[in-house]
């Protein structure tokens, strides 16, 4: 009885092309089209929650629960615990059901999102990266672990929700109401990219994410352009105008009041000079964009970055020669811990009006594109992180690097704020998996590595060795 | 010819013709032909408006008609209409054009939409209603009242209608160059366009020029997670927002020093200075801080160039979603007067941009829908002809009419000045809160009835011999 024979156990597991297999069950949870955007998905998110996981952990011998989301129309949260010992720590694993749109007929060679395609070592499915396959591989980590030593030798707790992609609504919630159910020593779990692609890496935080939209309204209905031009204020000319004084045209922020401040040493130190690497099909790096004296790595973990997401003036599929009414800007901040997300709207105001931009109205994004997730970290030199740091170049033998902050957004600053434990996670997934577009995938080689990697993990935390806080 | 014949006599008929009804009958019916010239699909309706309305009624007006095919493939014909009297009469080339702008149909609130003329007191709504169906209903009802007063008109007359004037006048330029001779006059006046005043008659001199261009900035393709990416992939609504910002300040005011004329005449200013804009009840408001710094509103639109953007699209503004967009676009305009360097606007801004970075923004021809330029013209304050339009309105009115050296919005004027040689005087029906390129387009029953008058006058002077004489 051995680390490396639970190793294997998890690796037969996943190399096993038959039913049980890894492959067979992600087929079956990508099948369930668990779209959160979709506001009539509510079925499929209960029933991935009580066909999949429920079978799938009190099989484990996991005691299961399903909280009703406080928001109308959105899907549960589900939580499964398994409690051998209250001396023992316990860890956390979270993974989200849910998935972005399906964008039917937008995938490459008429792949179907809802199924899994395989094309040599990449296997395209709504949900194969981001999150089912990895939550999937903790799963079954966790089932070599029981088979290999009888018992996990540490406490688990998994939750599942369904709303991550649809801006987590009601999880801050249930957690707040239901701390103790949700409580542990640490957390542990896998989402998202790997900051690159040749090395296993864990993410100690992520960046909050912040929409709003910018609007010059100023009349209604367009006017001759030629009748009217010169004496009608832009609504373009004035929107572009504050875009422009919130960003340059190299990507630097001109906000003051969203340029970070004071990021601890220990972050920037654990960053190191590791530079971004997206895989051959990635997009090519703008090295001359960002935070001027940044590298590509701090831009991403320890910067802010502002977006035009999406904008509009006029009709631009079929222009004509009027002076439109109205533009709108969907924007949004990325932002890490050292900004706070409710003051981000009251300083760009100021900005603003000190520029004399205060006919720019703020808004409301769309319903479907309310992205508010707070921004978490755990630091580099917490026990957690660096038990897992050792853990994972024991397992792997091999550097693990350490992202201190990833650039995107999830349940990490709720989870933080709600539960208080160090947080760490172990991505599986690569920069250019398409995990929010067309032709999302995983890569084989990266997801057999991954599971091996939390396998030994799992495993060493019920040894002597084992992260004891 | 009735011994009774007389101006008077002449502009009754009209106000008849305007009262028991009938000019709102014939504009209702000429509304009604869906005649857009952006969609490609509208071009079966340019041809009914042209074989089914216009020519029936310039041969019961006794005027021979000719169609002239468009050399591009999809755009409407051209109608040259013709009532020729005697060689030694002047010949007067009129203009009118019979299509529309897009519907917009979803978008109207007011009457019944694009193609049902609607009455709301003193308005009556419809696509086209201003720009230009009521327009040439107009002036083709005056000189049919001059005929039925006095049996025949005085003048030789020829009336261009074209059907692709929203679309750019493709074709046009090519269909008179290739056939001066047809087109051949002493003096242009035709009606577009806004008066300055709903209640004030006016006399246009020229048109400022239209130069249309997009801007694309594509940086990769495809869209890309805006957490995993963002601060590592240049954004293209930044880059894009910032090069726009360059090119005017954030008043308007033109900073590309190549796109502005010289600075306004004394005599243009002299002209300008008692004109007020005056956008009616329900025009935007005119916001007097914006614009070049030092002129007056007239001047603004009259005397100068505005830059605009006319659509802009990044990623996908309906369903927005966490993404860096791959590229970002604008279709743009820049709105210029006589004496600005036409060919240098495009050269200009590439080198402007150049100037300030922007390397990954691309100059491109302006989208598909709306390709049309229009070059500036303007016809002297002191012709003739110019005096002699402006004299004979003011018999008409009572009072002198405005005189707009240059009319903001666009109408092909260097065609007749530039290629047929012809002094060309605009005497326009509408008022600049028509809605003429928006939903709600309208136009005033006051005013039309009044703009009947006038070109009942106009058109009954020009049969009684005291004419400016051929140059």
């Amino acid at each position: 009885m051995s680390r490396s024979q639970a190793v294997a156990n998890a690796l037969a597991r996943y190399d096993d092309d038959g039913d049980e297999g890894y492959y067979a069950r992600l087929a079956k949870l990508v099948g369930v089209k668990t779209e959160s955007q979709n506001p009539d998905r509510l079925k499929e998110h209960y029933a991935y929650v009580k066909d999949h996981m429920i079978p799938a952990l009190e099989r484990l011998g996991y005691e299961c629960r399903v909280y009703d989301n406080p928001f109308e129309g959105c899907g549960p949260v589900f939580l499964a615990k398994l409690i051998e010992d209250e001396s023992l720590p316990t860890l956390l694993c979270y993974g989200h059901g849910d998935v972005v749109l399906g964008m039917e007929g937008q995938w490459d060679e008429d792949r179907d999102p809802w199924a899994l395609t395989f094309d040599g070592d990449r296997v395209y499915g709504r949900g194969t990266a981001d999150n089912k396959g990895q939550h999937l591989a903790h799963l079954v980590a966790l089932e070599s672990i029981l088979e290999t030593r009888g018992k996990l030798g540490f406490n688990s707790k998994v939750v599942i929700e369904q709303g991550e992609e649809n801006g987590s609504k009601g999880f801050r919630e249930i957690l707040g109401a239901n701390q103790d159910d949700f409580k542990a020593d640490a957390f542990f779990s896998s989402d998202g990219p790997r900051a690159n692609i040749a090395e296993p890496n864990i993410s100690l935080g992520n960046r909050g994410c912040l929409n709003f939209n910018l609007v010059a309204n100023f009349r209604e209905g367009g006017h001759h352009s030629g009748n009217w031009g010169g004496l009608l204020r832009s609504p373009a000319v004035r929107l572009t105008h504050a875009l422009s004084s919130i960003m340059t045209p190299k990507g630097e922020i001109l906000v003051e009041g969203w340029r970070p401040k004071n990021i601890p040493d220990s972050v920037r130190a654990a960053l190191g000079d590791g530079e971004r690497s997206a895989g051959e099909d990635g997009p090519a790096i703008d090295t001359d964009w960002g935070e001027p004296g940044y590298t590509g790595a701090e831009r991403v973990s320890i910067w802010n970055s502002f977006e035009v997401l999406a904008m509009q003036i006029g009709n631009p599929d079929r222009p004509v020669n009027a002076v439109p009414p109205l533009a709108r800007a969907c924007c949004q901040l990325r932002h890490v811990i050292e900004t706070k997300q409710e003051d981000i709207l009251p300083i760009l105001r100021i900005h603003l009006d000190e520029r004399g931009f205060s006919d720019i109205d703020f808004e409301e994004p769309p319903e479907e594109n309310r992205g508010y997730f707070s921004p978490g970290r755990t630091n580099p030199d917490h026990p957690w992180a660096n038990w897992l740091i050792s853990a994972v170049e024991r397992v792997g033998n091999g550097k693990c690097g350490v992202v201190p902050c990833s650039g995107g957004s999830n349940v990490t600053g709720t989870i933080g704020s709600e539960l208080g434990m160090p947080f760490a996670w172990l991505p599986m997934s690569y920069l250019a998996c398409s995990q929010h577009a067309p032709n999302e995938h995983i890569f084989k080689p990266l997801m057999r590595e991954g599971l091996a990697l939390i396998t030994g993990v799992y495993w060493e935390m019920g040894e002597e060795i084992g992260y004891r806080p | 010819m009735s011994s009774e014949a007389s101006r008077a006599g002449t502009i009754s008929r009209v106000c008849d013709y305007f009262d028991d009804g009938t000019f709102e009958k014939e504009l209702a019916r000429r509304v009604a032909f869906r005649t857009e010239s952006q969609r490609p699909e509208g071009l079966s309706e340019l041809h009914r408006y042209i074989d089914e309305e216009m020519i029936p009624a310039f041969e019961a007006m006794g005027f021979k008609t000719r169609i002239y095919e468009n050399p591009h493939q999809g755009c409407g014909p051209f109608l040259l209409a013709e009532r020729h009297e005697d060689d030694v009469l002047p010949t007067v080339l009129g203009y009118g054009h019979g299509d529309v702008i897009q519907g917009l149909d979803d978008q109207w609130t007011k009457g019944e939409g694009p193609w049902v003329t609607a009455r709301d007191g003193d308005r009556i709504y419809g696509r086209g209603t201003a720009d230009n169906k009521g327009q040439h209903t107009i002036n083709m009802a005056a000189m049919r009242a001059v005929l039925e007063e006095r049996d025949r008109l005085g003048f030789n007359a020829k009336v261009l209608i074209e059907m692709g004037e929203e679309n750019g006048s493709k074709g046009l330029r090519e269909v008179i160059t290739g056939n001066k001779e047809d087109f051949a006059a002493d003096v242009f006046i035709g009606s577009d366009g806004p008066r300055v005043r709903a209640d004030l008659p006016t006399v246009t001199l020229g048109n400022r020029g239209g130069e249309p261009f997009d801007l694309l900035v594509e940086l990769r393709e495809g869209a890309h997670h805006s957490g995993n990416w963002g601060g590592l992939l240049a954004s293209p609504g930044a880059i894009l927002a910032n090069a726009l910002a360059t090119i005017v300040d954030e008043n308007g005011a033109i900073q590309i020093e190549e796109w502005l004329p010289p600075p306004v005449s004394n005599s243009i200013r002299m002209a300008l200075k008692d004109i007020e804009i005056d956008p009616g009840v329900d025009g935007p408001e005119i916001d007097p801080d914006w614009g070049q710094p030092g002129l007056t509103p007239a001047e603004k639109v009259y005397a100068w160039n505005s830059f605009e953007v006319l659509a802009l699209k990044i990623g996908n503004p309906d369903k927005p979603v966490n993404a860096i967009p791959g590229k970002a676009w604008a279709h743009c305009q820049l709105r210029y007067v006589v004496g600005t360097d036409h060919d240098n606007i495009i050269p200009a801004l590439k080198k402007h941009l150049a100037k300030h970075g922007f390397d990954k923004v691309q100059v491109l021809p302006p989208h598909p829908a709306n390709t049309g330029g229009f070059i500036a013209s303007q016809t002297d304050m002191d012709h003739p002809w110019s005096k002699w339009v402006r004299d004979s309105i003011q018999h008409t009115a009572g009072e002198e009419p405005a005189v707009i050296p240059s009319m903001g919005g666009s109408i092909g004027n260097d065609i007749f000045t530039d290629i047929l040689g012809l002094p060309a005087i605009w005497v326009p029906h509408s008022y600049a809160a028509c809605s003429q390129h928006a939903p709600d387009e309208h136009v005033l029953a006051s005013v039309s009835r009044n703009a009947l008058e006038l070109m009942a006058g106009l058109y009954w002077d020009l049969g009684g011999g005291k004419t400016p004489g051929r140059a």
